[in-house]
């Protein structure tokens, strides 16, 4: 019952204006340009991420999620916290889908301190369940900046060169509290090659703008949750590899999974060497994935050996990562007015009703916004291409 | 751009209103740059007059990128010169002087070693000291032209160190040939000081006065004069200095005193030298007098410093009362003349006279004689202007009624009279501000008819200012400044939650404003003890702007650095302070400015309502008028401070149901109006916080140069093409 007071009634909430949302535009008033340049940010993400450049398809991430007293704002519903750690689960699971190589890490921050909460690792469920954890936990006081990038960096300055480095803060609150020059801190960011990006859930903050700018990040603000959602899916999508990272072959092993079943009289059932550390009840399996150089068993992949520190990945992982080096080309974006054809896109077959139809420039099937948004954020291939491939 | 030309072309004067960061300055200077390569006979000279000196830098500056683009695109060498102006204090390159601290030490430290005679007595005797830096100058420098080039203050002082040439009077001296001159407002509207520096600028140059939302009042200042006991004091010490030194001087050197010739004719010379048009005329010596001789009686010294003497005896007479008087200056010369028998015309002829008595006397020190040349001067236009000006008597400050501390306040209220020297002498003048709404009141106040008036709005990709107008608490209870419900503690409680709300929605920096240092005093007490200053400063730091300005700059100081690392702060501060006028709070550091009440002007002050009452007699101001427009235009630069530019963003937070009003609110510049639409009027504080939000998470979104482009930014082709100049062509006919 003492819980109750803490989160208010909706009635007991501010006052706000929700029909703003449905405001109707009568005379290019201040939304219809904003929305206007967020559709030309929209398109030009599409284009930015399609010249041919390499994109680091090993990443290291950390994600610094501010649990600081202004979390527990209610502008985002129920409040700011449960609705990133929402959001934060599923950019879990749809990380490791496109990035199947990459780890990640979490870090809170509150009352002017950092916590790790989970350390760079490859396997999803256990981020989900440490996520799941801090649902409940309350916020207080300030975050600090400082503290949290410099927990992040020391881990990731041990990682090597041919990966991708970067941290991924997402920000609440205005203020940060450091116990050092935080510009000092940039430097040394930058020095390390770490990406600093930030999303911030209420408003501009000078210092965020800098570190990002020097570490050569992004930096955005949401402007509501789907917004949030949209801008933390861009975080999936692996950064271009900055050129003066080193290349380097890197040995992997692709490990059988040996199934056994229960009824097999010689298999003995094993624990995983992932359970080693996991404070979680170790879980005796039969089958699993065995290193091709030490025989190690571990449950899942992609994982990193703990014995001969090998990366063992399944080749369907490594596929999925694959279509990074061969990204789609952009389409050619034609206004509707000058587009001469039937209107229908050639994907969804609904009628193409935006200001502009996007073309295909191999086969020269049309599309609209959306479906081109979704064929280059998610499938990677042109539909129309594949069609066309097939019957010839 | 156009109605710029429009007043060239009219050879007449112009009012001209532009918001802040919009290119006011360069395109001023292009097209009068351009006007002066066009007609190099019709405008010969630029007078760039601005507030500060960093102001005056800032415009060095652009006309230097100004420059070198016209270098880049014609090829052709610069033969322009242009040069900035300041005091001896940021000039000076003499390695003792320049070490001093203020302004007046190194003005007189310099005099003493720079005058004439103390030069002369160098050649006899070279123990002497003098500063070889004007030695130089004065041998060499003048016959020799300093290269065309722009040069900014350090420029000139690295060419002075160069040459070894005193960069003070050798940037004095080349105002004269120089295309462009950017100095303070004071060397030209100051008559003290424009008589030096300013007279000999031709006829056919233009003067843009910037940042000139003030100018009313520089005027005024300029030719008011205010004597306390003090003064009083002081001077009666100098009197007694220039007694002994003139029996000093008569046992040495009786010939030296005879500058009885020269006081007959001399002051001929300068009428012949007016009559020719050649000088800026001096308000504080009218025609008049130049015709006549100084009068007999105060021609030897020991009469003159008699004089003075009386005249001192009869001030501290009538400083020595217990209630206030108020009266004008016939009645002050009546007056005068019954108890102590001086006249009308020695009066007037004492500024002069005391001049030249000083230079005869061979005093180096001029700064010491501060007391005595105020107490002239203030002789001087007591008994020459008859009009526009108003003489106080009180015995105590408002604030302190008990304490006597005796004023006698000789205030000028007819700004035109400093300023019609320059509007008659100069062929063009104007007078440009980003904030100057309404734009009517500036020509009926400085008495001149301009040929054009316009006021400019910002044409914006985005909207980036959200003016908001909160005139109630979440309780209802109205917020507002009134005298009534000053000490009310609802109001109170309601501005500090307003601040508190604002605290935690916005972003780096919030500058809030308050009407005046008592009022900012109170309020921060009753907020102390309430609790909400401990809230407040769970979420920003929160610094104060006091009267010292060495507090003041530390404050300011660490507020930047508070906003620039992320902890964020909160600067109060006082509407017409020091902050509020000349400091500028680009992006983070102002991304919300809050104005807690309407600044009127102490209205009881009887200098004020002197000036009201002239007003209303002489041009027809209503009182209510003046004070609404001289808050409005106080209220309009404060909030102005946080926007610099299309690329900054800020809240505005008028914190008053009175600005709601169409007085008021018709009186903000039209480019903070056009964007305060009726959904924006007297909000709650809930309200208030929900708009702002919402603005400042749009404000966030990633902003580039190409949205801009075809808007508000245009590239050549655009610029060039037909229906583009339609447009533009259609906005300067609505303008």
């Amino acid at each position: 019952m003492d819980e109750e007071p803490e989160r208010a009634k909706r009635w007991e909430g501010g006052y706000e204006r929700t029909w703003e949302v449905l405001k109707e535009d009568e005379s290019g008033s201040l939304k219809a340009t904003v929305e206007d340049i967020l559709f030309q940010a929209k398109r030009k993400r599409v284009f930015e991420g399609h010249g041919q450049v390499r994109l680091g398809m090993m990443r290291h991430l950390f994600v610094i999620i501010d649990s600081s007293r202004s979390m527990e704002d209610q502008d985002l519903k129920p409040n700011r916290l449960t609705s990133t750690l929402k959001l934060m689960e599923f950019f879990v699971e749809e990380y490791f889908d496109q990035n199947p190589i990459s780890q990640i890490g979490i870090i809170t921050t509150k009352n002017k301190r950092a916590e790790k909460l989970t350390d760079l690792a490859g396997n999803p469920k256990k981020h989900l369940a440490a996520l799941k954890k801090v649902v409940d936990s309350t916020c207080v006081g300030e975050p600090s900046l400082y503290n949290s990038l410099n927990v992040a960096m020391q881990t990731l300055k041990h990682m090597p060169a041919h990966t991708s480095k970067e941290i991924l803060v997402i920000f609440s609150s205005l203020t940060t509290c450091d116990p050092a020059n935080i510009y000092e801190l940039i430097k040394t960011l930058n020095a390390l090659k770490i990406r600093v990006s930030v999303i911030g859930l209420s408003a501009e903050v000078r210092v965020c703008t800098i570190l990002t700018r020097e570490t050569g990040g992004s930096y955005n603000v949401i402007l509501d949750e789907s917004h949030f959602k949209e801008l933390l899916m861009l975080h999936v999508k692996p950064p271009p590899a900055s050129s003066s990272s080193e290349c380097s072959l890197i040995r992997m092993g692709f490990p059988q999974h040996v199934i056994a079943s229960m009824s097999d009289q010689d298999a003995k059932p094993s624990f995983s060497m992932s359970h080693l550390d996991s404070t979680g009840e170790p879980g005796l399996t039969l089958g699993g994935y065995y290193c091709p150089q030490c025989r190690a068993k571990y449950t899942e992949l992609p994982v990193e050996c703990k014995v001969c520190g090998l990366t063992l990945v399944s080749a369907p992982h490594l596929a999925r990562s694959f279509h990074h080096l061969f990204p789609l080309e952009a389409f050619q974006e034609t206004p509707l007015e000058e587009y001469e054809g039937e209107r229908f896109c050639e994907a969804c077959q609904g009628e193409l009703k935006d200001k502009s139809v996007f073309t295909c420039l191999a086969c020269k099937k049309v599309f609209c916004v959306e479906c081109d948004l979704f064929i280059h954020d998610t499938l990677h291939c042109c539909p129309g291409c594949m069609q066309t491939d097939r019957t010839s | 751009m156009l109605e710029l030309k429009r007043t060239l072309d009219a050879k007449g004067h112009g009012v001209l209103e532009m918001p802040s960061g919009t290119g006011k300055t360069i395109s001023l200077l292009s097209l009068i740059v351009a006007y002066h390569k066009a007609y190099p006979l019709e405008v010969t000279k630029l007078v760039y007059c601005s507030r500060t000196v960093p102001e005056i830098e800032k415009v060095v500056e652009e006309l230097r990128k100004l420059m070198d683009y016209y270098a880049k695109q014609t090829g052709a060498k610069n033969d322009f010169l242009a040069l900035a102006l300041s005091s001896r204090k940021n000039l000076c390159i003499h390695p003792e002087v320049s070490s001093l601290r203020f302004g007046k030490e190194v003005d007189g430290k310099c005099h003493s070693l720079t005058a004439s005679y103390i030069r002369a007595q160098h050649h006899s005797n070279p123990s002497q000291p003098v500063c070889q830096f004007y030695e130089q100058f004065d041998a060499v420098g003048r016959q020799v032209p300093i290269p065309p080039g722009i040069y900014n203050l350090d420029d000139l002082k690295d060419f002075g160190r160069r040459k070894g040439w005193c960069p003070y009077f050798l940037s004095r001296y080349a105002i004269l040939h120089a295309n462009i001159v950017v100095y303070s407002y004071h060397y030209l509207l100051d008559p003290k000081i424009a008589d030096l520096v300013s007279k000999e600028l031709t006829k056919k140059s233009v003067v843009v006065f910037d940042e000139a939302h003030n100018i009313d009042n520089v005027c005024i200042d300029s030719m008011s004069v205010n004597i306390t006991r003090r003064t009083l004091d002081r001077c009666q010490t100098n009197v007694e200095t220039l007694q002994n030194t003139i029996s000093r001087i008569k046992e040495t050197d009786a010939a030296k005193l005879r500058e009885y010739r020269r006081l007959v004719e001399g002051l001929k010379e300068a009428n012949v030298a007016r009559e020719t048009d050649m000088y800026l005329s001096n308000p504080v010596l009218p025609d008049e007098i130049l015709q006549e001789a100084v009068p007999g009686s105060i021609r030897t010294a020991e009469h003159f410093v008699g004089f003075i003497k009386h005249f001192l005896e009869y001030l501290k007479a009538r400083l020595r009362i217990h209630h206030v008087v108020q009266e004008s200056a016939p009645q002050f010369l009546k007056d005068i003349y019954e108890k102590v028998c001086i006249d009308r015309k020695p009066l007037r002829f004492c500024a002069e006279r005391l001049r030249s008595l000083l230079r005869t006397l061979e005093i180096a020190d001029i700064a010491d004689f501060s007391a005595i040349t105020l107490i002239s001067h203030f002789a001087t236009l007591v008994s020459t202007y008859s009009k526009g000006f108003t003489i106080i008597i009180e015995p105590f400050e408002d604030r302190t009624p008990t304490i006597a501390n005796p004023v006698l306040h000789f205030s000028c209220m007819d700004p035109s009279i400093a300023i019609k020297p320059v509007f008659g002498r100069f062929q063009s003048v104007i007078i440009t501000s980003g904030t100057l709404s309404p734009l009517d009141i500036y020509p009926r106040i400085l008495d001149f008819r301009p040929v054009t008036t316009a006021s400019f709005t910002m044409t914006l990709a985005r909207t980036c200012l959200c003016p908001l107008i909160v005139g109630r608490g979440n309780d209802q209870v109205a917020m507002t400044s009134k005298f009534e419900t000053r000490e009310d503690f609802a109001v109170i409680r309601n501005y500090g939650n307003l601040l508190l709300e604002m605290s935690a929605i916005v972003p780096d920096g919030i500058v809030a404003f308050f009407t005046s240092y008592i009022y900012m005093e109170n309020i921060v007490a009753s907020w102390y003890e309430q609790g909400i200053l401990e809230n407040i400063q769970r979420n920003k730091l929160i610094f104060i702007e006091t009267q010292d300005a060495a507090e003041t700059s530390m404050a300011l100081e660490k507020y930047q650095e508070a906003c620039e690392n992320g902890r964020g702060a909160i600067l109060l501060s006082v509407a017409r302070g020091k902050v509020s006028e000349g400091i500028d709070f680009v992006h983070h550091f102002g991304r919300a400015v809050i104005m807690f009440g309407v600044p009127y002007v102490y209205t009881q002050s009887r200098i004020l309502k002197a000036r009201l009452e002239y007003l209303r007699d002489q041009f027809q101001i209503r009182e209510n008028y003046f004070l609404t427009f001289d808050a409005m235009r106080h209220v309009a630069q404060c909030v102005g401070r946080a926007i610099q530019g299309k690329t900054d963003y800020g809240l505005m937070i008028f914190a008053d149901k009175r600005y709601a009003r169409a007085d008021k609110r018709g009186k903000l510049p039209r480019w903070i109006q056009e964007h305060l639409t009726d959904g924006s009027l007297n909000l709650t504080i809930d309200e208030t916080v929900q708009l702002a939000k919402y603005f400042l998470r749009q404000m966030a979104q990633p902003f580039r140069q190409e949205d801009q482009l075809g808007l508000s930014l245009l590239t050549l082709e655009q610029l060039q093409s037909e229906d583009m100049l339609q447009k533009i062509a259609q906005i300067a006919q609505q303008a």
